[in-house]
């Protein structure tokens, strides 16, 4: 009692009919990232018509998660990337940038960008190039020669940092993009097609580097054309079509309502039951001493079953086969374009 | 400012190691010798023939550099998409603006300086006397080079290489005519009196920055001749690129 | 976004107009004491300006081609027909030019003076040097010199070297010319005045010619 009474003396009296809040509630920080009913106009330079890039584009990036950007050429990808960096401006709608606008010079100081066929003054050397990058993000002189140094090894590009870049392959110089954005140390990165030209090996390294970025916390926006690598990568994707997000949310959650067919593992089938199940337009067929019955839907796979154990068939294994990023991709274009989506 | 200076020295590499900028130091050089060749030809005039020529040739051959390497410097940056990785690094478009002209001025000053250097060395040696006075024709012309590169600079900011030499070309000899132009203007009608009026105060005036005259006869460039064209020279060049950088800010990289 | 990135538009198209005024306003204060008044004189010759105009601040090295050209125009009709005919209107290209290139109005004064006998023709190419250089005390002596050889005139010759014996930086001798051509003259007392002058010159043999001429003249 007398701690209220306490409490009272403290609170003035106009507060006295009002509970006193015991928590505040907690501020959600700002998302890195958000485009909100992004529209990007341009006007064909011959024939002035107004086209459409980018039509209502609304999308929110989290901290720490891989965004992927999907879509066919033509989709508006790289002009939402572009809006994303300040080269060009939206024509209507709002970008913001840890709540900075992306025209301001300060909103892209933590960001690192990975162009498309990336192309970089060629009469300078891997480590000059990296040099006047780092002087354009204000990194101090020595800072910037250790962090060239020391992304260039882990590049791969260690033995040929003073050559000049015109003499460099498109896969080196794709390694020389990747130094480049990530010389910064920065909090969000953009990447356009970051696995263009890079043999296998390059591209396990960079989607290593990509991981242990992602770890760190750094926040990244990908668009790629490789999407089963955009499926290991990414935590979300957007599906872009005709300057419009089709689809938005997470790789597991897009995939999970796709599931393709059933596969059922049997230790072994007769010709004759292999034979039944094809003509009931199911597909069945032998790998190794095992074999592999695929039906098309869950009322199917019930039947199927049923058959299988009435017969006395020992069945091995039961396992959804979920479609692919690339599979679901197509069939949501294909979706668009009948208009039932 | 660190921004600017890297891409100012990111030019200046870019330019210099350009093989026209050696074809242009070459043909300097070989120009000097050459009027040494035409001294004896000259009835005792040929210290002035050589000074004359060197001054007129390294002068020449400077603004050459700067209309046509200049010309196709933002372009190229635009074609090759090299731009693109700059841009997105937090460097407002007005330092990368700047750092480009510096780039190429500096690559300019550096090809005229050269060359009044050899010209000094030439003379002294042909004529035993040094003509130290050509150093403030030489100060006035670097002036009047930092003016055409903004000039360069302002056009390529909005259009194509072929078009910013043809308009760098023409503002050039049309500043020599100003006066002219305006004399002439004065007794047509008044709209093409304000045209003309416009146009005036636009166009570079390059007569106060010609000294050779002067300085080919023994004469030296006065202070207060040096403090107006310096004076004019960078306010002329402040207006133009406070203008080009207007221009490049608002231009989209489609 | 659209309204701010018009507002900074304006003020940087403010801005430039600002300093560009300024710039005008600062060559249009150079240009009266600065650019001198070569302009005006140059509406007396209009065949010369438009070769001018073309020059485009290269008037010198241009005077100095025309002057290779007029050296060569020269030497080809010595070594054939010995005729001139064009030697002043190529003179005169040389001087429209640069104004300044005494040497075109003295050769071509004495070209056209001594060896096409016009001396009329090469007085007016010297008289147009000294318009335009009238503190060439090399200037007003040639001219004097052509009055003195070629038309015989002591005091037209008299008047030019005296001239000349007053500009800046003149040569010793001409005191002694312009005093002679005085005294030939019958212009005793600019005579004795300028022989007094010479004896001041700290030349000894100069000092015994003028004490031998004052004594001729009874002012010493």
């Amino acid at each position: 009692m007398s701690q209220e009474r306490d409490e009272s003396r403290r609170r003035p009296s106009w507060m006295a009919g009002i509970k006193p809040r015991h928590a505040l509630a907690e501020v959600d920080p700002l998302p890195l990232l958000k485009l909100d009913a992004v529209v990007k106009t341009y006007r064909d330079p011959m024939t002035l018509k107004p086209f459409t890039a980018v039509d209502g584009v609304s999308l929110t990036l989290e901290r720490g998660e891989i965004f992927g950007l999907l879509g066919p050429n033509g989709a508006g990808k790289t002009s939402t990337i572009k809006m994303i960096l300040g080269l060009t401006r939206p024509s209507r709608g709002t970008i913001l940038i840890e709540g900075r606008d992306p025209w301001d010079p300060d909103a892209r100081r933590k960001l690192g960008y990975l162009p498309e066929n990336p192309c970089f003054y060629d009469h300078l050397s891997a480590v000059e190039y990296l040099d006047l990058v780092g002087s354009l993000f204000g990194i101090r002189a020595e800072t910037r020669r250790a962090r060239s140094q020391a992304l260039l090894q882990r590049l791969g590009l260690g033995a040929h940092a003073r050559k000049p870049l015109r003499k460099f392959s498109k896969g080196m110089t794709q390694r020389v993009g990747v130094a480049q954005a990530l010389l910064n140390e920065p909090n969000f990165l953009v990447l356009d097609e970051p696995m263009s030209g890079l043999d296998p090996i390059g591209r396990s390294e960079v989607k290593q580097i990509l991981r242990e970025e992602r770890e760190r916390g750094t926040t990244i926006l990908m668009s790629s054309h490789v999407l089963a690598e955009t499926e290991s990568l990414c935590d979300r994707v957007a599906i872009l079509h005709g300057g419009r997000v089709l689809e938005v949310g997470s790789v597991k959650g897009l995939l999970s309502s796709g599931v393709v067919e059933w596969e059922i593992g049997l230790e072994s089938l007769t010709p004759d039951r292999a034979l039944a199940l094809r003509a009931q337009g199911h597909r069945a067929d032998s790998v190794g001493t095992r074999w592999v019955v695929r039906v098309g839907s869950e009322s199917a796979l019930q039947s199927v079953l049923g058959e299988l154990v009435r017969a006395g068939i020992k069945i091995g294994s039961v396992e959804p086969r979920r479609e692919s990023l690339e599979e679901h991709f197509v069939r949501a274009l294909g979706a668009r374009r009948e208009g039932s989506l | 400012m660190t921004r600017t200076l890297a891409i100012a020295q990111n030019t200046l590499r870019e330019v210099a190691r350009e093989r026209v900028v050696l074809v242009l130091a070459l043909f300097g050089l070989m120009l000097l010798m050459g009027s040494q060749v035409l001294s004896p030809l000259a009835l005792g005039e040929g210290r002035k023939v050589v000074i004359d020529f060197g001054l007129a040739g390294s002068s020449f051959l400077a603004t050459i550099l700067c209309v046509f390497l200049g010309s196709s410097l933002l372009h190229k940056e635009l074609e090759r998409r090299t731009v693109y990785a700059v841009l997105a690094k937090p460097i407002r478009r007005e330092e990368f603006l700047l750092g480009k002209f510096l780039g190429l001025w500096v690559t300019a000053a550096m090809l005229l300086g050269g060359m009044a250097v050899i010209l000094l060395a030439v003379v002294t040696v042909a004529y035993h006397d040094t003509p130290w006075q050509i150093l403030g024709a030489v100060g006035l012309n670097l002036v009047e080079l930092g003016i055409v590169t903004a000039v360069v600079v302002f056009f390529s900011s909005f259009t194509t290489p072929a078009l910013t030499a043809f308009f760098a070309v023409a503002a050039t000899v049309a500043g020599h005519f100003a006066e002219d132009l305006r004399y002439f203007a004065s007794q047509g009608t008044p709209g093409i009196r304000a045209m003309v009026e416009a146009a005036y105060w636009m166009l570079p005036h390059l007569d106060l920055f010609n000294a050779r005259g002067l300085v080919v006869h023994g004469a030296s460039v006065g202070v207060e001749r040096l403090l107006y064209a310096f004076s004019y020279g960078l306010l002329y060049v402040i207006g133009m690129l406070i203008l080009a950088g207007t221009i490049f800010r608002r231009r989209e990289f489609r | 976004m659209t309204r701010s990135l018009d507002r900074g538009t304006l003020v940087g198209i403010a801005l430039a107009a600002l300093f560009l005024a300024c710039s005008g306003w600062v060559h249009h204060a150079a240009g009266s004491k600065v650019r001198g008044v070569r302009e005006e004189e140059l509406l007396y010759y209009p065949s010369g300006v438009l070769v001018r105009r073309a020059a485009l601040g290269y008037e010198t090295a241009a005077a100095d081609l025309a002057w290779l050209r007029s050296v060569q125009y020269y030497g080809e009709h010595r070594l054939t027909d010995q005729k001139f005919d064009r030697i002043d209107h190529v003179m005169r290209i040389v001087a429209e030019l640069d104004p300044q290139f005494l040497e075109a109005y003295v050769f071509g004064g004495f070209v056209l003076a001594q060896e096409m006998r016009q001396p009329e023709r090469g007085l007016e190419l010297l008289e147009l040097g000294l318009r335009a250089n009238p503190t060439s005390w090399r200037l007003a002596f040639e001219t004097g010199f052509l009055h003195y050889v070629c038309r015989h005139d002591d005091r037209s010759a008299g008047r030019y070297f005296t001239w000349a014996s007053r500009m800046p930086d003149h040569a010793d001798y001409t005191e002694r010319f312009a005093a002679f051509a005085n005294q030939k003259a019958g212009n005793t007392g600019m005579a004795i005045l300028l022989w007094k002058h010479t004896l001041l010159t700290g030349n000894a043999y100069m000092q015994e010619v003028a004490r031998k001429e004052l004594r001729r003249l009874g002012a010493m």
